[in-house]
């Protein structure tokens, strides 16, 4: 009997250890109950959160700061919210409660709001509770449930009671390896789904990864429709319906004195011929004098702001910049339309999620010869005809009217647009490497350039800031003579060119020099972990081309020069090859990556890749004196 | 009733007084002012940045009245020029009314836009900052320029600050500080500027006039935060004069008597009772420790709004507190304990630069408790600091030190140990038969600030923070080295003695840290030590040099020669940079470098230290040489020939 019951008491805590005896906090619940209620076409929805949290040690006893966000979409009501003691079989309750706004770098005004407070009494042992509602003021926005988050959770659970007479639709995501259960249960009235997946243990963002939501076991919950009077009532149950939300949305956009915004189109297209380069100017000046700054204020946040208002502030959002070059564009003859869509951080199609979890964002999509063209005029350095590198493979949402829309996917751009070209000469005069070079950046190599130069170079100096992010040859390298075109002019490649002295580069040794060419080592710090979880994430494809040619200094030869090395793959990889002609040795060197994403099961090839080019980096030339 | 009619009067009184607010304005046309094309490259430029601060007082009560006009006029060049300065915060945090804003743009056609005023917003209780007014410029293209003014009065306060310098130069920045009658006291930090006197609308005033202000930069191994040029002021009510010893008791008798308790609270007694259970014989020191270690796993440091963060009883119940709160959970142990104990104010010296001599309450930022017996601080709000010496953050800065009894006295906060930081490095490296890769054998003892950092990532960090220094610990800069051992010792928070070394045993091998050169081959031997930092100066350095905390490395790096080759090249690994001492001769900061050749072993030795956290400014170059030695080092390699 006694060891009955040994057994018993022991096996749940091993049952505990086993699987997060290494964290110092852990969610034992976290558990979310939507309750709809359907009166007169009146939706009111709640959502009761209920979560129990666990110190298994004292050592971050920051979590008990706990901050629940709304907005005018939400409220917060009767927060109850208190640390149990075990030890001392105690609870001491949370007594004081704020409401806080936050900065936010990327939007101005915002009408999201906290609820915070900070558990008291928290130690190693401690179990927080927490249970509020949260009131859902508008039925399109149920959100979404992550069955796992920063921490694991012992038991998560989703559940949501609707009237008979509405439908829910639902949809999961990444639990492949997460079992999860789905109970239904009807009763006279009501129907209640319920998901409760356990033991999911924690996830955290990853530098270079794909965004959590690519990873974290999640589920989307909405409203499709309901009965009313023996009519069915769509309100998202497809595709349709939430385009058609959305054109009431911009049916409601003010439109008065457009002819402030057509005189501006008009007087920049007017001396130009073909509607390619019309788009293009009208594109331009919206990317160079429309300043982004956003205001998120209930439909504020969806509804765009008057393309007059626009122009006479000179700044807006991406909706407004979207709204604007919709009217500038079809003013002077050019079919333009508004364009929903999800930024690359979204893994969701429209079909998928008919709701406005969806997207985030906003562009116009122009129709021109037959050729659709994405612009984004929140992206003041991409060119005309290419997309936001962020949107590329995401599905766009054109409104054609009132009732029509079209998906169309935004194409990934070819390497072949984003090419950085790099022409180089070495002169070595008293073991001093000098160099002297020119880039040339396309597409998004360019605008990545160009905003780093703005916005990460803070007030370092340019030798700094190249230093810092070419990195050639080594952190000694000086720059001189640093000269940087077309930096405002959008259709030709950037042109930066420098002189370099490098010091402690050339290596000699009695009569010989040794010399490694590749003074650029681009992505020879690339390798992947080991123990990286996400899929690593590329923002563009690209091509690098590299000619480099050394001139072999007076009473020199060449006694070694490196022989032709590759690395091919459809995906990644890079040729270098070497040449003696008279008295200078030329390197050939290019390199390519034609993929935005390195999955999980081809790690192992991208190093490779890795590894390959960085040994090559490593091939020196050894120039002898002459006897 | 009376109320009222003194409320009437008050206000009559106080409308006899013109304000100088009241007639300043902006030019009723604005003209665009030339720059230079030199001030064309820059992302934006101040034209004007002018501060009123102008004090009075009614006839009848002695109650201050304060105004503060900001009037600014920047051109904005470049995209990120406006992005700088299209969106406007103004504070309202003690501010009684928002007396006036107006904002314009003119651009480069001379097309004037005024802000309409509708569009300013409201936000409130935000994060510790309060509540602000907001708005965006409107109408701002390139090459325009942003005019804003707009007045404020106060709740007034016998002193204020302000500072002057931006991250961006500015070519005219005025201060007018109008006290008119009233005794007032001001100070100008880091400009040759004088104040002067003038009269503005008859009143006595005085106005610091500073003409093409640069930009503050950042710079390694500084303080830029706290070095702008800013200004301090006090003003006093009708008639008196407050002097700086005056403001200081005052401080000191408040703090004092909030926080040194006569008695040590029951509670308390009761805490301290668990926590001293069982252990006997313990030194005062250890005591210490036991109590900081019980309030960093039991208390949590609230940064909120609720009043009943700084009672004593509230505090020991919930086992939060304020930061100011906490100090009384540490000074009523430390009462029932008889420890001897101090409470220092001070400030963060990368944001503000304390000031024994004008007092101003928004250098009371911090706070430490100083045991003088021990000569060790705690750090009560600092959940990664343990018993022992200051956070480097407050090193140097002076501090207000309140003994128990009330009396008080100023000092800079050192070290009691100057050798507090050091990192202790050997390294053995051995090839493979055909040098395709190359493996290090690495110990590792991390003590002083070293350690907290260490074990604050480690204990506190995200996985991605701790990976990160798993990379760094193993040695940063090799790009494919792969790490087949790794283990890390005393990594615990909570320790019992003064400052135990962080250790981290680790074995690597890279294969790229050997290049292939025909039948040789060159191994970067100065990867070993990780990639170094490298101080550029293009520009005129600004910034007085202050490290982050003194500090010293001493490494041992031991290479086997393979059987059958020799090594050559080695005159690089001889380095030797030092800044030595003007009055003593002495090195203060050093990177020595050497080898020797034993048998079939080339030992490599670096020390490396920085023994004072500040050096000269004019002696910068020399600093710069022994920061950059490291860097030097790091580039060394080294030639394995066949025999």
């Amino acid at each position: 009997m006694k060891n009955i019951l040994f057994v018993f008491i022991l096996f749940p805590l091993f049952g505990l250890s086993q699987d997060f005896s290494n964290e110092d906090y852990i969610y034992l619940k976290r558990h979310e109950h939507i309750k709809i209620g359907l009166s007169k076409q009146n939706f009111d929805i709640t959502k009761q959160v209920s979560e129990q949290a666990e110190y298994l040690t004292a050592k971050k006893l920051y979590f008990a700061n706990e901050a629940m966000h709304f907005d005018s979409f939400s409220a917060i009501e009767d927060i109850d919210a208190y640390t149990y003691l075990p030890e001392r079989d105690s609870s001491v309750k949370v007594d004081y409660i704020e409401t806080k706004r936050e900065f936010d770098n990327g939007i101005f005004y915002s009408d999201q709001e906290s609820k915070i407070f900070t558990f008291p009494a928290v130690t190693k042992g401690a179990i927080t509770n927490l249970n509020y509602k949260e009131v859902v003021k508008d039925p399109h926005f149920l959100g979404l449930f992550r069955f796992g988050t920063f921490v694991p959770t012992k038991s998560a659970q989703l559940s949501i009671e609707f009237p008979n007479d509405v439908t829910i639709g639902y949809i999961d995501f990444n639990t492949k390896d997460v079992s999860v259960d789905f109970k239904q249960e009807i009763k006279r009235n009501t129907t209640t789904y319920t998901w409760t997946a356990n033991n999911i243990k924690g996830y955290q963002n990853e530098v270079d990864g794909e965004s959590m939501l690519y990873v974290v076991p999640h589920i989307i919950v909405y409203i499709k429709s309901y009965e009313y009077k023996g009519q069915r009532i769509n309100v998202l149950n497809d595709v349709n319906d939430l385009y058609k939300w959305y054109a009431s949305l911009v049916n409601q956009i003010d439109n008065s004195e457009l002819e402030k915004v057509y005189k501006i189109a008009d007087d920049l297209t007017k001396s130009i011929p073909t509607k390619k380069e019309k788009a293009e100017a009208i594109f331009n000046w919206v990317q160079n004098n429309i300043n982004y700054v956003a205001f998120e204020d209930g439909l504020g946040g969806f509804i765009p702001r008057g393309a007059a208002s626009v122009c006479d502030k000179r700044y807006g959002d991406c909706k407004d910049m979207a709204n604007l070059l919709y009217e500038m564009l079809n003013h002077v003859g050019i079919e333009a339309y508004r364009t929903w869509i999800g930024t690359r951080d979204r893994p969701y199609s429209y079909n998928q999620v008919p709701t406005p979890m969806v997207d985030n964002h906003m562009i116009t999509a122009a129709i021109i010869d037959g050729e659709t063209i994405f612009l984004d005029g929140t992206d003041s350095y991409v060119p005309f005809g290419m997309p936001s590198s962020f949107t590329q493979t995401k599905e766009a949402l054109l409104g054609i009217d009132a009732n029509t829309f079209k998906l169309i996917t935004v194409p990934v751009q070819k390497p072949e647009s984003s090419v950085t070209e790099v022409s180089t000469t070495i002169n070595i005069e008293d073991d001093m490497f000098k160099v002297s070079e020119k880039r040339l950046l396309t597409g998004y190599e360019k605008v990545d350039f160009i905003t780093d130069y703005l916005y990460k170079k803070d007030t370092k100096t340019d030798e700094e800031f190249l230093n810092t992010t070419l990195a050639l040859g080594n952190n000694k390298t000086n720059y001189n003579n640093i000269k940087r075109e077309n930096f405002d002019n959008k259709s030709d490649a950037l042109e930066l060119s420098y002189d370099l002295e490098i010091d402690n580069y050339v290596k000699k040794v009695g009569t010989k020099l040794f010399i490694n060419l590749d003074i650029d080592r681009v992505l020879s710090k690339s390798k992947i972990d080991d123990d990286k979880i996400y899929d690593k994430k590329i923002d563009h494809t690209y091509k690098k081309n590299y000619i480099t040619t050394l001139n072999i200094p007076e009473g020199y030869s060449a006694s070694f020069i490196p022989e032709e090395l590759s690395f091919e793959n459809p995906n990644y990889g890079y040729t270098i090859t070497y040449s003696l002609k008279d008295s200078a040795i030329i390197q050939t060197k290019s390199i390519y990556v034609n993929t935005l994403s390195v999955k999980k099961q081809d790690f192992e090839s991208w190093n490779e890749f890795i590894k390959s080019l960085t040994k090559a980096y490593k091939k020196s030339i050894i120039l002898e004196q002459n006897q | 009733m009376i109320k009222n009619t003194l409320f009437v009067l008050l206000f009559v009184s106080t409308n006899c007084f013109s304000q100088y607010y009241k007639s300043y304005d902006w030019s009723e046309k604005p003209k665009m002012h030339s720059i230079t094309t030199q001030e064309e490259k820059e992302h934006s430029i101040g034209i004007l940045k002018k501060s009123i601060v102008e004090y009075t007082s009614s006839d009848q009560a002695s109650d201050l009245i304060q105004y503060e006009t900001t009037h600014t006029i920047t051109r904005v060049n470049d995209e990120k020029g406006i992005g700088q300065h299209n969106r406007v915060y103004i504070p309202m945090h003690d501010v009684k009314n928002l007396i006036d804003v107006k904002a314009r743009t003119i651009n480069l056609n001379g097309k004037v836009t005024l802000l309409n005023k509708d569009n300013i917003k409201e936000i409130n209780n935000v994060e510790e900052y309060g509540d602000f007014k907001i708005f965006a410029i409107e109408g701002v293209e390139k090459n325009s320029e942003i005019e804003v003014l707009y007045t404020v009065e106060k709740e007034a306060d016998l002193f204020g600050s302000e500072t002057l310098q931006s991250d961006y130069p500015i070519k005219a920045v005025q201060f007018l500080y109008v006290t008119g009658d009233l005794n007032s006291e001001i100070k100008a930090y880091r400009t040759n500027s004088k104040f002067e006197s003038v009269t503005t609308d008859g009143k006595a005033s005085k106005l610091l006039d500073i003409r093409n202000m640069p930009a503050m930069i950042e710079e390694e191994y500084a303080t830029p935060g706290a070095n702008k040029i800013a200004v301090v002021y006090q003003c006093f009510p009708k008639g008196q004069t407050i002097t700086q010893d005056m403001f200081w008791s005052n401080v000191v008798n408040n703090v004092g008597s909030k926080i040194i308790p006569e008695n040590t609270n029951s509670k308390a007694k009761a805490d301290l009772d668990a926590i001293m259970k069982d252990k006997k014989d313990l030194s005062n020191y250890e005591k210490i420790v036991l109590v900081d270690n019980f309030v960093k796993t039991n208390f949590t440091v609230v940064k909120n709004n609720n009043a009943e963060l700084s009672d004593i009883d509230y505090i020991l119940k919930n086992r939060s507190a304020s930061d100011f709160g906490i100090l009384k959970v540490y000074a009523n142990y430390f009462k029932g304990l008889g420890i001897k104990y101090e409470l220092v104010i001070t400030a963060n010296r990368f944001t503000y630069k304390f000031d024994p001599d004008f007092f101003i309450p928004n250098m009371l930022r911090d706070f430490l408790i100083y045991l003088p017996d021990e000569e060790k601080y705690v750090s009560p709000d600092r959940i990664e600091y343990r018993v022992g010496e200051a956070p480097f953050n407050m090193l140097g800065s002076y501090g207000l030190f309140i003994k128990e009894d009330f009396d008080y006295y100023f000092s800079k906060i050192v070290q009691s140990d100057p050798n507090y930081s050091t990192i202790k490095r050997i390294v053995d490296i051995t090839f493979n038969d055909d040098f395709e890769s190359a493996t290090l054998k690495q110990h590792q003892e991390h003590a002083g600030h070293w350690s907290v950092t260490s074990r604050a990532i480690l204990n506190l960090s995200t996985d991605q923070g701790i990976k990160e220094y798993k990379d760094y610990l193993t040695g940063s800069g090799i790009e494919d080295k792969v790490v087949e051992s790794y283990e890390v010792k005393n990594t615990e928070m909570n320790q019992m003695e003064y400052n135990i070394p962080f250790i981290v045993n680790s074995t690597i091998t890279s294969e790229s840290i050997i290049e292939d050169a025909g039948d040789s081959y060159l191994f970067q031997i100065g990867q070993v030590i990780g990639t170094q930092s490298e101080l550029y100066q293009e520009k005129e350095r600004v910034n007085p040099i202050e490290m982050t905390y003194p500090n010293q490395y001493d490494y041992t790096i031991t290479v086997e020669i393979p059987e059958g080759y020799t090594v050559e090249g080695l005159s690089s690994l001889n380095i030797d940079k030092s800044y030595k001492s003007n009055s003593t001769g002495e090195k203060i900061c050093k990177f020595e470098s050497s080898y020797k050749l034993e048998d079939n072993k080339l030992i490599v030795t670096i020390q490396e230290f920085y023994k004072s956290n500040e050096y000269a400014l004019n002696r910068y170059e020399e600093f710069r040489s022994v920061i950059n030695a490291a860097s030097d080092f790091n580039k060394a390699s080294i030639l394995f020939k066949a025999k």
